[in-house]
C-alpha cells in the first residue's frame, strides 16, 4: 500500500486565514487546512478515497493572482503557490451554511435513536453552524429505514446524504466496486448490485467513513451511545498484520467496538472484519456457578489434593472433577514445587504474548533450564492482498527476533509428550495446541498453564488466569517488524495478575531451595 | 422548404430540398466542398482554428462560449501525444429546444463535414456524436449518412486520397436531461452514470477516457464549414459585434407559427414573435417569454424588443442560451409555469451536489405548494434565498443554476403575481389553470 502521507515532498507556501503556511501541492487544499488546524468540514471527501467534490460543505474562499477571490469546494482544489485562502470569510460560511440546510431538507433527524449521534458529523457541523430551525415545513424522503446489505451492515436510507464515500470505498480500497448509487436526483439511494448482499472482509469499514448514522454494524446497532465508550489506542491482534486500532470499552466492562486508527505505514484507515469483530477472546463469560473451568479464569485453580481428573471427591471440598480454586499465592507455590521436582521440563507459549511477557518466560526458562518454544499455528485462510496476513500470530516476528522457535501443535505435543513438567503461557494457548492433543498426552507430564481459561485436562496441575490483549501493556513486532503497543483498554477481571509478574514470581520461587516455596512473597 | 428570410441565410438551406439528407444531393448543393479545399490546399490544422476563432461564432449549445478559443485549449500536439477526440454534443435536451434535430434529420452531411473539418483543426483521431436517447429519427439518419460518407471515401482512412484519417462514431443516449453537460456527457460515452465530472480538469486537458477531447453543440460544428469556405470576414458581418452569425431559433409555446427559424444574431425578440411566429396565438396578450430555454430566466412581455444576441439579453437579465424562445400567454399562471419547469429539474438532477439534489426537489414542492393554493406570504423570499443557495457556480456542474435561475427570474420579474398567488392562494385574474387541465386529463386516462 502507499502512503498518503506528504512528508518529505516539495511544498509551497500559501496564506491560510492570514498567516502564511507551507502546503503541499500534490494535496487537494482541504489536506492543507487540516493539516494546518483550520477545520473545514467534510462529508463526501475522505483522505483515503479519491475526491469527487460533490457534497460542497468544504467551500471555501480562494484567491489567486488579480481573480476577484472565488468560493470553492476545498477538496476539489489544488493548492498552488501564493493562493490566499480564507476559510472563514462571511461568503464561504454563508455557503456552507446553505450546503448545510440542504442536506438537513430531507435528513429524517433521528438522532435520539441513531447510533452515530455523538460521533456524526452532519449533527457535529449542524451544532456548531448554530442554525436552531430549518425552514422546510415540506415532506421529508420517506425510504427505507432498515436495508440489510450483508452479514455485517445495515442502511437506513433515509439518513444517508449520498456522499458516496462508500461507493469509493469498494472501487478504491478493495477493488470489487460492490456498491452503486442507484436511482436519480433526490431519489437516489445506495444499493447494491442486483440487491446482493456484500460480501468480503472489509464491509464493516464503510461504517466508519459513513458521516452520518446511513450505514451501521448489525453488531453494533443499538448497544451504546458513544459518548459512553472509552476509547483507547491499541493493535489488533488478529493477525500478524497487526493494525492500528482503537478499543471502545462501555463503562469499563464491555469492549463494544474495536476500530480502525490511521496509521501510514500498516493499515492506513481500515481494519478487516476478523478483527473488528474479534470480541471471543475478550468477551469470555465467567464460569457458570459452581465450575471453574469452561469460563473466564479469575484466579487459580489446581488438581485437588485427593482428586484424579473425571471423579470429584463428595464432601472433600473439592471440586466435582478434581479441579478446586485457590488463590494466586498457593498455585504459584504449587506450581512451583512441580518445577522443582521435575527433571525435564518445558516451556511453550502463545504467540499473543508480548515481548516483555517472552522476556520473562525466557527468564523462567533459564532459572529452570527448560526448552521454549511457541506454539505456531498454520495460516488460517484469511489472507488477501490488502492486510489480513492469515497468520494468527501477532508477536511472530517479536518472538522470532528473540530466538524463541515456532513449533507446529503437533511438535508441540511431542515435545510435552517428553518433559515432565511442561508451562504454557498465554491467552489462547491451550487452544492453539489443541484441547484434543493435550488431553491425550501420555507420558504423565504435569501442566502449568497461565491462560484465559482453565480445562479439565487430565495433566492439569495448576491453572493461572492472565489478561487477555486490551487487558495489558507490552509490545508485539508485526510482520513487517513494525513496533505494536497494546495499552490497557479496560483492567482484568479481579485477581487476574500480569503475566509478567506471574513469570517472574515462578522464576523467584524455583530459585530457592525445595520446601521454601510453598509461600510466594510479592 | 424552409420560408424566405428577409436576411441571407445558410443554415437552413438545403433543408427543403427533397432528400436533402442524400449525399448526392449534399454535393450537389456545394457539399466538402469546404472540406475538399482544407485538405487538398491544404490548410494548417492551426489556420482552420484561427479563422474560427476570427470568426467570433460562439457555442450554440446554452454557454455561448468562443468555440475556436475552445479549440485552442487543446494541447499542442508536439508535448502531448495521446489520442485527441471530438465528441459533438446532440443531447438535445434543454426544454423548448429543437434545433439541432433538424440539422441532424435534414441536413446530416453537413454536420458531418463540420465534423471532419473540426476533427482536423483539432487533430482528432474520431468524432462521438452523442444524440439525445429520443431523437432515434436523427441517430438512424445520420448513421445512415456516415455509412454513406464512409462508402465514398469521407469517413475512414485516406480521406479524400489524403493522410487525414478520422472515424465518426453515433452514441446513442439513454434520455437523462444531465447527459447533455458536457462531462455527464463524457461519463456516458464512457458506459458510466452520467455524472458531471469536478472542473477542473477540463476536457481539453482530461476527456474522454482520459484524453484530451473537444466538445461542440451540432449547431456550432454546422457553422464551421461555411467560415471555412466564406471567410471569418463574412461570419462578422453577420449580427452584431459580441455575436456573430445567424443562429437556430426554435419558437415554441403560445404562438401562431411555432418552429425552427434561421435568424441573424441581434434581431428583436418581437420581430421572431410577430413576423415569424405570427405573434401570439388566439389574439391573445403576450405575458412572459424564455430567450433560449427553460432555464434562462423568464422575461417580461415589456422586454420584447430586446435584440436577440447575447450581450443584450444578458443586460436585460436572461441569457441566450439555446436560441429556444418559449412564449406564455395571458392565461397562464406564471407559478405553475415555473412549476413545470422546476418539476423537470427535480427529475433530471443527477443526485451528486447537495445544493441541486435537495434544492431543486424543494424548489418543487414549494412551487407545488404554491400552485395548489396552499402557499404562505413568505414563500417567495423563501424560493428566492434557495434559489439564491443553489447558484451561481456552487456545485459541480451548471444543472443547479439552470434550475435557480428561472426561479429567481419569476420572483424578480413577476414579483407581485407570485406574492399574490403565495398569499391568496387563488391564480391571477383571467388564468386557466394548467394543473387542473391536467388533472383532469389524468382523471379521464
Amino acid at each position: 500500500m502507499t502512503t498518503p502521507e506528504s512528508t518529505g515532498k516539495p511544498t509551497v507556501k500559501i496564506q491560510l486565514n492570514g498567516s502564511e503556511v507551507e502546503a503541499d501541492p500534490s494535496q487537494p487544499l482541504i489536506r492543507a487546512c487540516h493539516d494546518h488546524g483550520v477545520d473545514v468540514p467534510m462529508y463526501c471527501y475522505h483522505p483515503g478515497l479519491h475526491p469527487v467534490g460533490s457534497c460542497r460543505i468544504c467551500q471555501v474562499e480562494v484567491k489567486q493572482g488579480e481573480a476577484p477571490p472565488r468560493v470553492v469546494a476545498a477538496c476539489r482544489t489544488s493548492v498552488a503557490p501564493g493562493m490566499v485562502v480564507d476559510t472563514e470569510s462571511p461568503k464561504a460560511h454563508e455557503t456552507r451554511r446553505e450546503c448545510l440546510e440542504f442536506l438537513l431538507k430531507n435528513h429524517p433527524l433521528d438522532c435520539p435513536i441513531c447510533d452515530k449521534a455523538g460521533e456524526c458529523d452532519l449533527q457535529d457541523y449542524a451544532f456548531q453552524e448554530g442554525q436552531g430551525e430549518g425552514r422546510s415545513s415540506e415532506p421529508r424522503r420517506k425510504l427505507h429505514k432498515r436495508r440489510s446489505l450483508g452479514d455485517v451492515i445495515v442502511l437506513d436510507e433515509e439518513r444517508c446524504i449520498l456522499c458516496s464515500r462508500c461507493v469509493r470505498f469498494f472501487e478504491d480500497v478493495t477493488g470489487t466496486a460492490q456498491l452503486a448509487v442507484t436511482g436519480l436526483g433526490a431519489r437516489s439511494v445506495i444499493d447494491t448490485f442486483m440487491g446482493r448482499p456484500l460480501t468480503g472482509n472489509y464491509q464493516g469499514n464503510v461504517a466508519d467513513i459513513c458521516p452520518v448514522g446511513a450505514l451501521t454494524l448489525k453488531r453494533f446497532r443499538f448497544q451504546a451511545r458513544v459518548w459512553n465508550l472509552t476509547k483507547t489506542v491499541s493493535h489488533c491482534a488478529e493477525c500478524s498484520r497487526g493494525c492500528a486500532i482503537t478499543v471502545e470499552v462501555l463503562r469499563r466492562k464491555q469492549v463494544k467496538r474495536f476500530r480502525p486508527r490511521f496509521d501510514p505505514n500498516v493499515n492506513q484507515y481500515w481494519m478487516c472484519d476478523t478483527g473488528r469483530f474479534a470480541f471471543d477472546h475478550v468477551e469470555i463469560p465467567a464460569c457458570e456457578p459452581g465450575e471453574l473451568t469452561g469460563g473466564r479464569l479469575t484466579d487459580a485453580v489446581q488438581r485437588g489434593a485427593h482428586g484424579v481428573a473425571g471423579q470429584g471427591v463428595a464432601g472433600s471440598g473439592v471440586g466435582a472433577r478434581g479441579l478446586e480454586a485457590v488463590d494466586v499465592d498457593r498455585a504459584l507455590g504449587r506450581a512451583a514445587d512441580a518445577l522443582t521436582g521435575a527433571a525435564a521440563r518445558a516451556i511453550v507459549l502463545s504467540p499473543f504474548v508480548t515481548q516483555e511477557e517472552a522476556g520473562a518466560a525466557l527468564e523462567l526458562a533459564r532459572t529452570l533450564g527448560a526448552e521454549v518454544c511457541f506454539v505456531s499455528p498454520p495460516p488460517n485462510g484469511l489472507q488477501d492482498d490488502l492486510l489480513h496476513t492469515g497468520d494468527p500470530c501477532p508477536n511472530r516476528k517479536g518472538l522470532e527476533t528473540l530466538g524463541v522457535p515456532g513449533l507446529g501443535a503437533d511438535d508441540v505435543r511431542a515435545r510435552l509428550a517428553k518433559a515432565g513438567v511442561a508451562v504454557l503461557v498465554g491467552e489462547r494457548v491451550q487452544e492453539l495446541i489443541g484441547l484434543e492433543r493435550l488431553a491425550a498426552l501420555t507420558g504423565g507430564v504435569r501442566l502449568i498453564v497461565l491462560d484465559l481459561v482453565a480445562h479439565d485436562l487430565p495433566g492439569l496441575e495448576v491453572a493461572l488466569g492472565v489478561p487477555c490483549h486490551v487487558e495489558k501493556q507490552g509490545h508485539w513486532l508485526n510482520v513487517d517488524g513494525l513496533r505494536r503497543d497494546l495499552a490497557i483498554a479496560r483492567s482484568a477481571p479481579a485477581g487476574v495478575e500480569p503475566l509478567t509478574r506471574l513469570l517472574g514470581q515462578l522464576a523467584g520461587a524455583v530459585g530457592r531451595p525445595a520446601g521454601a516455596t510453598a509461600e510466594v512473597r510479592r | 422548404m424552409a420560408p424566405k428570410m428577409p436576411w441571407p441565410t445558410y443554415l437552413l438551406d438545403r433543408v427543403g430540398l427533397p432528400d436533402s439528407h442524400k449525399l448526392e444531393v449534399y454535393r450537389q448543393h456545394g457539399g466538402y466542398a469546404a472540406l475538399e479545399d482544407v485538405l487538398r490546399k491544404p490548410w494548417k490544422p492551426e489556420e482552420v482554428t484561427a479563422v474560427v476563432k476570427d470568426s467570433g461564432l460562439r457555442g450554440r449549445g446554452g454557454a455561448g462560449f468562443s468555440t475556436g478559443l475552445k479549440w485552442t485549449f487543446m494541447p499542442d500536439p508536439a508535448k502531448d501525444g495521446r489520442r485527441r477526440y471530438l465528441a459533438i454534443n446532440a443531447d438535445e435536451s434543454e426544454p423548448g429546444t429543437c434545433k439541432d434535430r433538424v440539422l441532424m434529420e435534414k441536413d446530416p452531411h453537413g454536420l458531418l463535414e463540420g465534423c471532419l473539418i473540426s476533427a482536423y483543426a483539432i487533430r482528432a483521431e474520431a468524432v462521438y456524436i452523442y444524440v439525445r436517447g429520443e431523437y432515434r429519427k436523427s441517430l438512424a439518419v445520420l448513421q445512415a449518412a456516415i455509412d454513406e460518407a464512409r462508402a465514398a471515401g469521407l469517413v475512414g482512412k485516406g480521406i479524400l486520397g489524403t493522410s487525414f484519417d478520422c472515424e465518426i462514431w453515433m452514441h446513442m443516449g439513454a434520455g437523462a436531461y444531465i447527459c447533455g453537460e458536457e462531462t455527464g456527457l463524457m461519463e456516458s460515452l464512457e458506459g458510466k452514470r452520467g455524472h458531471p465530472r469536478p472542473k477542473p480538469p477540463f476536457p481539453a486537458g482530461y476527456g474522454l477516457w482520459g484524453q484530451p477531447t473537444t466538445v461542440n453543440n451540432v449547431e456550432s460544428i454546422f457553422n464551421v464549414p461555411f467560415i471555412v469556405q466564406r471567410g471569418a470576414e463574412w461570419f462578422r458581418s453577420i449580427g452584431t459585434k459580441g455575436s456573430t452569425g445567424n443562429f437556430l431559433c426554435g419558437i415554441s409555446g403560445h404562438v401562431e407559427r411555432p418552429g425552427v427559424y434561421e435568424v441573424p444574431m441581434g434581431i428583436s425578440a418581437r420581430q421572431i414573435v410577430e413576423e415569424l411566429a405570427g405573434g401570439v396565438w388566439k389574439g391573445r396578450k403576450l405575458k412572459a417569454w424564455f430567450p433560449g430555454g427553460s432555464s434562462t430566466g423568464m422575461l417580461p412581455a415589456a422586454a420584447i424588443d430586446t435584440p436577440m444576441d447575447h450581450d443584450s439579453i444578458k443586460n436585460a437579465g436572461s441569457m441566450l442560451g439555446t436560441g429556444a424562445m418559449i412564449v406564455i400567454d395571458e392565461t397562464v399562471s406564471l407559478v405553475e409555469a415555473e412549476y413545470v419547469i422546476a418539476r423537470f429539474y427535480e427529475h433530471e438532477s443527477c443526485g451528486q451536489c447537495s445544493q441541486c439534489r435537495e434544492g431543486t426537489q424543494w424548489l418543487d414542492q414549494i412551487l407545488h405548494r404554491i400552485a395548489r393554493g396552499h402557499g404562505r406570504v413568505d414563500d417567495p423570499a423563501l424560493l428566492e434565498s434557495l434559489a439564491r443557495g443553489m447558484a451561481p457556480a456552487k456545485t459541480i456542474c451548471a444543472l443547479s443554476d439552470a434550475a435557480a435561475i428561472p426561479t429567481l427570474a419569476l420572483v424578480k420579474n413577476f414579483a407581485a403575481e407570485v406574492q399574490e398567488h403565495a398569499t391568496t392562494g387563488r391564480l391571477p385574474a383571467g388564468c386557466v389553470s394548467i394543473l387542473a387541465a391536467q388533472d383532469l386529463q389524468e382523471a379521464h386516462a
